[in-house]
């Protein structure tokens, strides 16, 4: 029996709705049988996993924690993945808007001062737009291919994080660990409430899923970067340019990860360290791609992940598996998820072979 | 219990939070028999390395004190923001004691602690304490001044090579006592070192010992969570230490002797203290003398006089009368750090940020 995998002429509109559907049932047949061949209870083991890190208020303050970053940068990557400008290398961005925001919160002059926090802003997307404007340059003026300047751009930027806080950023009261002092408090987001880990700058990250959702949807500009992403011929012949498609994918998702790298850094981190962040640079593309690039499927997107990560510890400490069980069953959950996503797109037929 | 998918989760999750979480939280109210202990471990637990001795440690409670305590342990927990979070969820979960196993868990515990000051924590590998944070750590240069002589004595290149995690003062020092060791028996041997920047990293780790025994290193010893330092020597035909658990398994009978560290006193003695009600925050800074720092069983193959000179070096050390960092020491500009006739003092050693003589590489 053959079959061949086919572009649809059209999304499909039944599909669109069934993909998630079908995600579910998969995953959940498939982690039963994970599950009960492991001697475990499937429906406790989905219930802690799922319901469990969410029972608490400060199961949900983290929850939103984890999610806020993912959808922020997530929300910048869709804007440039629309118009086929791949940005994979979010996470080196979001270093360095860490880097620089951090140098501003320990070096600048301004450190009692009320203006700090917004300059940490501003450096953090500024350090986010000039690391994401190498790519943009090289693919703008000499073709470069992007997905690997971003990628390649990453590591970089983790080396140099490492330098910093092995070399001149080292905390000197810090007894020679890896690790800069902690920011003065005027640089740090405050917290909602003491108990709870939960800051102000989740509003950052609602601003942006909105700000994106207006480009992408009401805006003539994200009309004419989808157009180039589809169809990059129509596109030229209707006269826009794409470079400019380039250089605003690039800096606009470059800012948004600087941004979220920052608040990382003046949220729960509250330091440098060699190592900032669970690679949220990457997890972004995937929050991206549930989300099918669209500003409140991203936000779904990065809530599930999020829960996702959580959902692993819980089960950990609840019930006693090992981490390696709880990042195969998020691994399922996602390979699912994305697999039936490309249903929407791509149809699968069946060959009719005909033998004599 | 509800069956619960993902949709569900997606559209209720969050308003569910909010109802229990309004109405308190489950299982905090009822009363407290059991002595409820939380571990946090940095890397996936497997069988052997540095997790592994550490959850040695939490069995030999169980062990000691069976069913009047109850055991959390969680794995793979290495980024502050992450293992906050796990602080904070053990101790407001009625944990009465818990144990932070790396390094990279002291900037969380130290803001998790103060919210919980009925809470005992105790941080491996910590420096700063608080009213309710003690810290343990091991001699680690004392182990690997002890293997280092048996290096020494098997080395024909006149080459040791060394992979380290981190350049933290208790990586780079007891890459030092190793050279230290190895030189007590031929001063003109030398250690090449590289640095991972990762506790568990097994592919640039094997990229690492294969550098390693390119440039000549015929003994090798690595300081992470791994044992792919000894295996990768092992496959090359190079001499290996083992660090945290005996690896003699995967060395391919070229495993000289590991440096192992056994947890189990400072684990037990903690949950008793709390249990009793005695606990308090204190500093303990454990070695060989201790039964925390051990050697393993030699290689077979090595001659009896060089067991003999480790074994001596042992007794030597547990007794007092040898010290791994005694003068003359010199760095690797050539400057000496502490004269003929002294040795380092804690805080030095505690705090090394230097490389000894003979030692190739940098700190970075």
């Amino acid at each position: 029996m053959l079959f061949k995998i086919e572009p649809r002429a059209e999304p499909s509109r039944q599909m669109a709705i069934a993909a998630p559907l079908i995600a579910t049932a998969m995953t959940l047949v498939v982690s039963t049988i994970f599950f009960v061949s492991l001697g475990l209870n499937p429906f406790v083991t989905l219930y802690t996993f799922f319901v469990q890190p969410l029972t608490t208020m400060n199961g949900v303050s983290e929850w939103l924690l984890k999610a806020s970053p993912l959808i922020l940068i997530a929300c910048g990557l869709s804007i440039g993945f629309r118009a086929n400008v791949w940005n994979i290398g979010a996470e080196g961005q979001l270093i360095m808007g860490a880097i620089l925001a951090t140098g501003v919160g320990l070096f600048s002059p301004w450190q009692e001062s009320a203006l700090l926090l917004p300059l940490m802003v501003v450096a953090g997307m500024a350090g986010g737009a000039a690391w994401a404007a190498i790519p943009a340059f090289l693919r703008a003026r000499m073709n470069t291919n992007e997905i690997l300047v971003t990628l390649m751009l990453s590591y970089v930027a983790a080396l140099i994080l490492s330098y910093l806080v092995h070399g001149p950023w080292r905390d000197p009261a810090g007894f020679n660990f890896p690790q800069t002092a902690l920011l003065p408090y005027s640089g740090t987001f405050e917290v909602f409430d003491y108990s709870y880990r939960l800051n102000t700058s989740i509003f950052f990250t609602v601003v942006a899923v909105f700000l994106t959702w207006l480009f992408t949807n009401r805006s003539f500009m994200g009309y004419k970067m989808a157009v180039g992403g589809v169809a990059p011929a129509a596109a030229r012949f209707a006269g826009f340019k794409s470079s400019v498609s380039v250089w605003l994918g690039l800096l606009v998702s470059g800012a948004a990860a600087g941004l979220a790298g920052m608040m990382e850094v003046a949220g729960p981190l509250g330091q440098l360290s060699s190592q900032i962040s669970p690679g949220y640079g990457f997890a972004a593309i995937i929050v991206a791609f549930i989300g099918r690039l669209n500003a409140f499927g991203i936000v779904l997107g990065g809530l599930l992940l999020s829960l996702l990560y959580l959902g692993g510890e819980t089960v950990q400490l609840n019930m006693g598996l090992p981490s390696s069980v709880a990042l195969i069953f998020q691994g399922l959950l996602l390979f699912f998820l994305l697999a039936s996503n490309f249903l929407v797109n791509f149809r699968i037929r069946r060959l009719v072979t005909r033998t004599h | 219990m509800k069956r619960a998918t993902r949709r569900d989760i997606l559209k209720y999750g969050a308003a569910t939070g909010l109802a229990t979480g309004l109405t308190g939280l489950p299982g905090l109210s009822r009363a407290q028999e059991k002595l409820k202990v939380g571990t946090v471990f940095v890397s996936p637990l497997s069988e052997i390395g540095w997790t592994k001795q550490h959850s040695l440690g939490v069995e030999a409670i169980k062990n000691e004190m069976g069913d009047a305590v109850e055991i959390t342990t969680i794995d793979n927990i290495y980024l502050p923001q992450d293992a906050e979070r796990v602080f904070r969820e053990l101790a407001s979960t009625g944990h009465q004691l818990i144990f932070g196993t790396s390094f990279s868990h002291g900037t969380p515990m130290q803001k998790v602690a103060p919210r919980f000051p009925e809470v005992a924590f105790e941080h491996c590998s910590g420096i700063k304490h608080l009213n309710n944070l003690g810290t343990f750590e091991a001699k680690y240069y004392e182990g690997t001044y002890v293997a280092g002589i048996t290096a020494g004595h098997v080395t024909k290149t006149g080459k040791i090579g060394f992979v380290g995690g981190f350049p933290i003062p208790d990586i780079v020092g007891p890459g030092n006592a190793l050279l230290l060791g190895a030189q007590s028996v031929n001063p003109d041997i030398t250690c090449n070192v590289i640095f991972l920047n990762s506790w568990f990293d097994p592919g640039k780790e094997k990229e690492a010992v294969k550098t390693l025994v390119a440039q000549g290193c015929d003994v090798i010893c690595s300081m992470t969570d791994t044992p792919t330092g000894v295996q990768v020597a092992g496959e090359n035909d190079a001499w290996s230490i083992g660090y945290a658990s005996d690896m003699s398994q995967f060395g391919n009978g070229k495993h000289l002797t590991a440096f192992t560290l056994n947890w189990a006193p400072v684990y037990v003695d903690a949950a008793k203290r709390v249990a009793a009600g005695t606990w308090e925050t204190s500093e303990r800074w454990l070695g060989l003398k201790d039964d925390v720092v051990k050697l393993s069983p030699y290689n077979p193959d090595l001659p009896a006089e060089v067991v003999a000179a480790a074994d001596q070096a042992q007794a030597d050390i547990s007794a007092g009368t040898l010290h791994p960092y005694a003068g003359e020491l010199k760095d690797q500009s050539g400057a000496v750090r502490a004269e003929a006739g002294s040795r380092l003092s804690d805080g030095d050693i505690r705090g090394m940020n230097w490389f000894v003589q003979g030692m190739i590489g940098n700190l970075g």
